[in-house]
């Protein structure tokens, strides 16, 4: 590894300063699972100066309130997985998470380290839209707040500072009565990178009426968002295989809508529809 | 061209390594798997793929797997770290260990201290894993030799010594 400054320090203020003073080629190191292997693919734009902030305490943690969840952006994918807050309240981002690389890089890896680096592939993105993920992101003299699905530019690219930290993601609890899922693909079973995704929730009234519906593709679109004119197919009707036939194929229209067809369209086009039927047949058992 | 040392700042750290205590000054941009072969000569880990795959370079921090060709060595400040070669007590070997020996989980050799850390912190919280658990659990140590059977069988073994 080439040389660089390190500098680290257990409290966010100290590192909102450090930040602030550093420049444009400053990285933040939190879980390293993705920084780590960047710089010994030897990056043109070589970091100056690795900022660490794996030890600050108060990015840490998973905090219940009044429908909400606060999630720190230092929980790493293993604690997101283990809560039980996650798994009774936001059951698809414990399926998400429970899926991510290995043990050990569940371990390490972080979801704020997964929206900041904002792959493609990034798997606690779907569910963190499909759940109203709002982030606030803090720099020495100002804090700024995004709707997440607002947050990215492209792949690799959000509107985040370079002398900004994330310090907080928030989530609505999904309703008692709602259903949800995350499936992915990838191109085997260990350690696999999503190809496509899907995230989904499902609520249905008394008389088995679907009366919320979030669907987010993973992997499918520049950038990720809800696929509303597929979310809209479904309200207001009851549960079944060609509903959900139709709205697989709605959003595989809608995703070549944005990506144009491609050497790739063949493959996902059909991928597409049917992880997303899937998706809601297991949030319609 | 500026000089590696007017660049880089060395760190001040305080860890515990297969219980032992040190105090160090080290150079930032090394990972631990290459400060554990390297600076303190603990060879067992294995250095394989370097980009958090293959499992090899697989280390404990506090108690949990970590792919230590992932973290920048002065990220154990604070932290205990167990190697391979911390696993046993003295002469006597960890069941993971007997019981590697045992099945014939042992081919080349190249995988095993990995595997081995691996497994002992998936029973360290999970004592009575089942197949599937310790498949999933083992998924990011890859094995060319086994095909994996033995070691599966090594590990639901030890876990009944555990």
């Amino acid at each position: 590894m080439k040389p660089f400054e390190y500098k680290f320090s257990d409290k966010l203020d100290e590192i909102l300063h450090i930040l602030s003073q550093s420049g444009t080629d400053a990285k933040i190191l939190a879980g390293g699972t993705d920084l780590l292997i960047e710089l010994r693919r030897k990056p043109k734009v070589y970091p100056g100066v690795i900022v660490d902030i794996s030890f600050v305490n108060e990015l840490k943690g998973i905090f219940e309130d009044n429908n909400h969840i606060t999630i720190k952006p230092l929980s790493t994918h293993t604690k997101i997985f283990k809560s039980d807050i996650i798994r009774k309240k936001a059951y698809l981002l414990s399926e998400a998470t429970s899926q991510i690389g290995s043990l050990q890089i569940r371990n390490r890896g972080t979801v704020g380290g997964n929206i900041m680096n904002a792959a493609a592939c990034a798997d606690t993105v779907p569910p963190l839209i499909a759940l109203n993920a709002e982030i606030t992101l803090r720099s020495q003299n100002s804090v700024r707040s995004f709707k997440l699905n607002d947050f990215f530019i492209k792949p690799y690219k959000t509107k985040a500072n370079p002398d900004e930290v994330l310090t907080e993601i928030k989530i609505n609890c999904l309703p008692k009565d709602a259903k949800s899922t995350f499936i992915k693909l990838g191109r085997r079973n260990a350690l696999s990178i999503s190809r496509l995704s899907v995230a989904a929730v499902l609520q249905q009234d008394e008389d088995g009426k679907i009366i919320d519906a979030r669907i987010v593709p993973g992997a499918a679109f520049p950038t990720w968002q809800r696929v509303v004119e597929a979310e809209q197919m479904l309200i207001g009707e009851k549960p079944g295989i060609e509903l959900f036939r139709a709205a697989g194929a709605k959003v595989s229209e809608v995703m070549i809508s944005y990506t144009g067809r491609r050497w790739s369209t063949e493959y996902k086009e059909p991928v597409i529809a049917a992880l997303v039927r899937r998706a809601l047949e297991r949030c319609s058992i | 061209m500026k000089k590696v040392n007017e660049i880089m700042n060395k760190v001040k750290i305080k860890t515990t390594i297969n219980n032992r205590s040190y105090k160090l000054d080290v150079l930032p941009n090394q990972t631990l798997l290459n400060f554990l072969r390297e600076e303190l000569g603990l060879t067992g880990t294995k250095c394989g793929c370097e980009i958090g795959e293959c499992g090899a370079c697989t280390v404990l921090i506090n108690g949990e797997a970590v792919n230590s060709c992932l973290v920048l060595v002065p990220q154990i400040n604070g932290k205990e770290v167990l190697t391979v070669e911390g696993l046993s007590d003295g002469e006597q070997l960890h069941p993971l260990q007997k019981s590697f020996i045992e099945h014939g989980a042992v081919h080349c050799g190249f995988c095993t201290p990995g595997l081995l850390m691996t497994a002992k912190s998936l029973l360290d919280e999970n004592p009575d894993p089942t197949e599937e658990e310790i498949r999933n659990a083992i998924a990011g140590n890859l094995c060319r030799c086994t095909g994996y059977i033995q070691v599966v069988e090594a590990v639901k073994n030890a876990a009944g010594e555990y």
